[in-house]
């Protein structure tokens, strides 16, 4: 039960909710589908005095400009299943939004840019958007700006956001043919990801790792991948890369660093195979 | 498998022995079922718990702040509390065997032991005011060392929870016979090992919820809330508050799940009984699940010595058990190292035994009582050194305990721990299970599959479980009270003192009660749960629901049978009585339709013409029965012991696994039961409490281990981070019965309650480990979560 008092606000735009937000500096807080920060006021772990909803702010929507694919910021994990245009262009993300523990309920309600923007370490979203080299569009008092790479996420648990903004959209370039393959390890159905490899090959390949650090690990893939078919020689020298990349390990209840650590290789590998398997076939 | 065409026992008893389904169980389904906190009682205030921060501490609390906010009635303390009230009546008492005073107060006096123990209880008009104030409750804390490990709770200068104890440890004995260190020194080998058990949580669908309410009219108190024992429960509530046991009401409303957890002796079962008196008013506190996973179970350590022969015969086996209990309960929960220790031997012949056993203190939350009570220790225990004499002699593990278990023709059989198991057909359980599983088939696929670089393994549990304990100076036995009456309509009202945890032994006791009277399901009712109506009982624990309340109800109903059969026999003109048939709601004179009468038409005449059609009879249709157990021995032998179980039912299971070597996660591939718990009433029932067993076991041996910080915090408070197997983590199970009737209980069952629990935790250890076997690899720990596993392979050192 929430028993401390609190304003809900369910702006209509992205104007006024950066109103809403410069109104109320220090004490609101954002939602997309509210699946982390709702418990976390149930448990009592965070009081906002304002709690602004975004779902009704019309950043829900999946459209393609150009070569370019827009997930607003409140689309859901089923509207990336549902979408074909996700099915099409982004099928790693489709991968990842079917395979988030909590069954539909959670799929319906969290949303891929709430968990970008929550970035914590044992979430699905974050290595995934990150391999696929996604640009964040987030809008602030002082207009638009755009995040991307290893700036998306600055730290375990920290957003990239800055005081009174709200993240929009992601973008993701359209990359035609591009091979991927994504693998989540986790204790049971119901645990977190512990360690997640998601893989994008083609003109820029790119392999990060999830759930083994505080952040995304963007694997330094060196040479070995560019342009290349994957072959069990570069696979076994990605994986090596893989496992050398981890240099502090995250350690929470669910497991413990040495663990993480010793399973970046095995989980980077099976995200590989994956890719070859697509190339194969 | 077997659901709803189990062959019927007995062709004049259709309906004991079928799969019927609950007779209320579309009002669960359909969320009709009124729980405990669906009571909403006029004028119910409700409490919330303010906690401590601290492991261990001295503690002064200021509630003057609290007591200053909206809607706020009142503040308790331990302080507060403790002129008026003292500690609270002990489930089971240690000191009997040898163990420390327990005092447990409602809430802590001057000192707290583990983080999350309750220090104040805020009362007000709504759960959400209760919340907000204690918020406000100001509590200092003077902290004190603490130890969260037994290891460090038994040292010399350890920190002492309960400092007029003079150490950490609860309670110690000494269980067994014979020499086993000299049986050892005869024999061909000898095995040293340790096995260790994570820190289990009790996770009933609903956690505890409890209401009292003083009427100060009638001076009566009526308690309500989920309790598996509410005449027991009653009995401690009057002697704690000084009343009257029938000025006391306990109602038991429908629970979801017990697990042991709900038995009594929880701080706030009598928490709302003192707020009720205070404010005359009903009172009302209901836990959330971060209370309930503070309870804890298993946690122990068993140190091992086992020696065998050539021929695979396990000579001895010695072992030391430290348990750690957290901090102490009234719950009796500390019974679950005696138990444990008690049924070690399992189902084997081992001549020379000796289990030494403690039970240490921490600051960590209490032990729990929770399925199957430590009697997984010695499953573990004991399947694990029949793997190991297997690995040493060569032998098949299924030959080893082949060789080594009590025979068919051997039962009655005396443990070496003094218990005398009443029957079983062990190798019939074995026999059963490779008709499902082709064991020479597997070993093939076992083979090829590690050609492949896939592990695969099986492994065997075997359980032995004591059930329907009658324990000495202790509202626990082995019997309750059924009462079984016919109303003029013929209608049949079942009143017993044993409660259902949401298992179905309700309507299974209907079956038995139906069937014995020859009237429909549909004409019995059953009242279970209420002190005011129901005879006494000691309520769902240790597996005797259909042991003692269903057997005490059939010898009630047939009191009630002969009754109508005399009647009847009068009414139909015939001498001898012993002709007349009950069936199909029909008195009848051999099963003869046309020299038959309706039950309900003999029922009404003994009420109202009984001087003319039945002058003879005495005029009721109402019995109230029960019976003694006649294995059971309170006195003790000559070595000490005694005989306090009445029935062992018992199972095997086959596991196979298969282990991703590179990531350590266990993946269950089969999971092939058989079970025996005797004469099944209702095997849809037992099938249904086997898979909840089995469920719980894969929880305790691959996902579930609740984990604390150094500051004793503990870090496993809820779903994401204590995890439960969900549907997708377990298999099909293949369950196969085996019945082989005790010749101790009236119907031949031995009790389903507990089974499928310890046998999986020991069925999936053995397979993990038969997995590991080519890489040199073992683990000796539940639960064998991904990152233990990897490490024994030596993955998690890379």
């Amino acid at each position: 039960m929430i028993t401390h008092p609190f304003v809900y606000r369910a702006p209509t735009s992205v104007a006024e909710a950066i109103e809403i937000l410069a109104e109320t500096p220090g004490i609101s807080r954002v939602i997309g589908g509210g699946t982390w920060v709702v418990p976390e006021c149930n448990r009592d772990e965070s009081r906002p005095g304002v709690l602004v909803d975004l779902r009704r702010a019309g950043l829900g929507g999946i459209d393609v400009v150009g070569d370019v694919v827009c997930v607003g910021a409140t689309a859901t994990y089923s509207a990336l299943m549902s979408s074909p245009d996700v099915a099409r262009h982004l099928p790693l993300l489709a991968a990842m939004a079917s395979g988030i523990t909590g069954g539909r309920q959670i799929q319906s309600q969290g949303t891929v840019g709430g968990s970008v923007v929550a970035a914590r370490p044992s979430s699905d979203a974050p290595a995934a958007v990150a391999a696929l080299d996604a640009t964040l569009v987030i809008a602030g008092p002082d207009g638009e700006r755009r995040v991307t790479g290893t700036g998306m996420f600055p730290d375990a648990s920290t957003s990239c956001l800055r005081e009174g903004e709200i993240l929009t959209r992601l973008e993701f370039a359209v990359r035609p043919a591009a091979r991927w393959g994504y693998y989540k390890l986790k204790r049971s159905a119901s645990s977190w990801p512990i360690a997640t490899a998601a893989c994008v090959l083609g003109e820029q390949p790119h392999l990060v790792l999830g759930g083994v650090s505080a952040t995304p690990v963007h694997v330094d893939l060196g040479p070995v991948l560019a342009r290349r078919p994957l072959t069990p020689d570069t696979i076994e020298e990605t994986v090596r890369r893989a496992a050398d990349s981890v240099s502090t390990p995250w350690e929470d209840e669910l497991a413990p660093a040495t663990y993480r650590a010793a399973v970046a290789g095995p989980v980077a590998r099976r995200a590989l195979e994956m890719a070859a398997h697509q190339e194969e076939s | 498998m077997s659901h709803g065409t189990a062959p019927h026992l007995d062709e004049a008893r259709p309906l004991a022995g079928s799969s019927v389904r609950r007779h209320d169980g579309d009002a669960y389904v359909t969320g009709r079922i009124g729980y405990t906190d669906d009571l909403s009682l006029p004028g119910t205030a409700h409490v919330v718990l303010v906690r401590s921060d601290v492991p261990h501490a001295r503690i002064t609390v200021d509630v003057r702040d609290a007591l200053t906010r909206p809607g706020v009635l009142t503040v308790a303390t331990g302080r507060s509390l403790a002129g008026e009230f003292g500690p609270i009546p002990n489930a089971m008492d240690p000191v009997p065997t040898g163990g420390q005073p327990l005092e447990i107060h409602v809430l802590p006096i001057d000192k707290v032991v583990y983080v999350g123990q309750p220090v104040a209880a805020v009362v007000a008009e709504s759960l959400a005011q209760a919340l907000s104030a204690a918020a406000d409750v100001q509590v200092h804390y003077e902290p004190l060392p603490h130890v969260l490990d037994p290891e460090a709770a038994l040292a010399a200068d350890a920190p002492l929870l309960y400092e007029s104890w003079g150490s950490n440890v609860m309670l110690s004995g000494t269980v067994g016979s014979g020499d086993a260190e000299a049986a050892a020194a005869r024999s061909a080998g000898v095995i040293h090992g340790t096995l260790r058990t994570g820190r289990g949580a009790p996770v009933p669908m609903e956690p505890r919820a409890y209401c009292a309410d003083w009427d100060a009219r009638t001076r009566r108190l009526t308690w309500y809330g989920t309790t598996q024992a509410p005449h027991p429960l009653r009995h401690a509530i009057a002697e704690f508050l000084g009343l009257r046991e029938r000025d006391v009401r306990v109602v038991a409303p429908p629970v979801g799940g017990s697990f042991g957890f709900k038995n009594f002796g929880h701080p706030e079962e009598y928490l709302v009984c003192v707020l009720a008196l205070g404010l005359a008013r009903p009172v009302q506190w209901i836990e959330d699940r971060a209370s309930t996973l503070r309870y804890g179970a298993r946690d122990s350590r068993i140190d091992y010595t086992a020696s065998y022969d050539d021929d695979g015969r396990v000579t001895s086996v010695a072992c030391d058990m430290v348990a750690n209990h957290g901090a102490a309960s009234a719950t009796g929960a500390f019974g679950m190292a005696f138990a444990g220790s008690l049924a070690m031997p399992s189902g084997y012949q081992v001549p020379d035994f000796r289990c030494d056993y403690r039970v240490v203190v921490t600051n960590k939350g209490p032990w729990s009582p929770l399925r199957p009570f430590g009697k997984e220790a010695g499953v573990l225990l004991m399947e694990t050194v029949m793997d190991a004499v297997a690995r040493r002699t060569g032998l098949d593990p299924l030959e080893v305990r082949r060789r080594n278990w009590v025979k068919v023709d051997q039962f009655p059989y005396v443990t070496t721990t003094g218990l005398e198991l009443d029957s079983g057909d062990y190798e019939g359980l074995l026999d059963k299970a490779l008709t499902v599983m082709d064991y020479a088939a597997f070993r093939e696929e076992q083979t090829r599959a590690r050609e492949q670089g896939r592990y695969l393994g099986l492994g065997i549990g075997f359980e032995v479980l004591p059930e329907g304990a009658d324990i000495p100076g202790a509202l626990i036995g082995a019997s309750d009270i059924s009462t079984v009456r016919m109303s003029p309509s013929g209608d049949v009202t079942v009143l017993t003192g044993v409660t259902s945890p949401g298992n179905g032994n309700d309507t299974a006791i209907m079956q038995i009660v139906a069937d014995r009277l020859g009237v429909a399901m549909d004409s019995v009712s059953i009242v279970q749960g209420d002190t005011d109506v129901c005879p006494f009982g000691f309520g769902n624990v240790s597996s005797r629901g259909i042991l003692t309340g269903g057997g005490s109800a059939a010898l009630a109903a047939d009191d009630v049978a002969a009754k109508l059969r005399q009647v009847g026999a009068s009414m139909l003109h015939v001498d001898d009585a012993e002709r007349l048939v009950l069936r199909d709601g029909f008195v009848s004179v051999d099963g003869d339709p046309e020299q038959a009468l309706p039950i309900a038409v003999v029922a009404h005449a003994l009420y109202t013409v009984g001087y003319i059609v039945a002058p003879d009879v005495e005029p009721t249709l109402e019995s109230t029965r029960t019976f003694r157990m006649r294995n059971i021995r309170h006195h003790a032998d000559d070595e000490g012991k005694i005989m306090p179980f009445s029935t062992f039912s018992n199972g095997i299971y086959l596991s196979v696994v298969e282990v991703d070597i590179d990531t350590g996660v266990v993946d269950i591939l089969r999971h092939v039961m058989v079970h025996d718990c005797g004469v099944m009433i209702n095997p849809r029932f037992v099938t249904g409490q086997f898979t909840g067993g089995v469920v719980n076991g894969i929880g305790a041996a691959l996902t579930e281990e609740v984990l604390h910080d150094r500051e004793g915090r503990q870090l496993s408070a809820g779903f994401k981070t204590f995890l439960l197997p969900r549907a997708s983590d377990v298999p099909a199970f293949e369950i196969q019965h085996q019945v082989t009737p005790s010749p101790f209980t009236p119907l031949g069952t031995k009790g389903a309650g507990e089974g499928g629990v310890a046998c999986t935790m020991a069925s999936l250890l053995n397979a993990v480990n038969d997995a590991l076997s080519p890489l040199g690899a073992s683990i000796n720990e539940l639960p064998a979560v991904p990152h233990r596993v990897l490490a024994a392979i030596g993955g998690g050192e890379r």
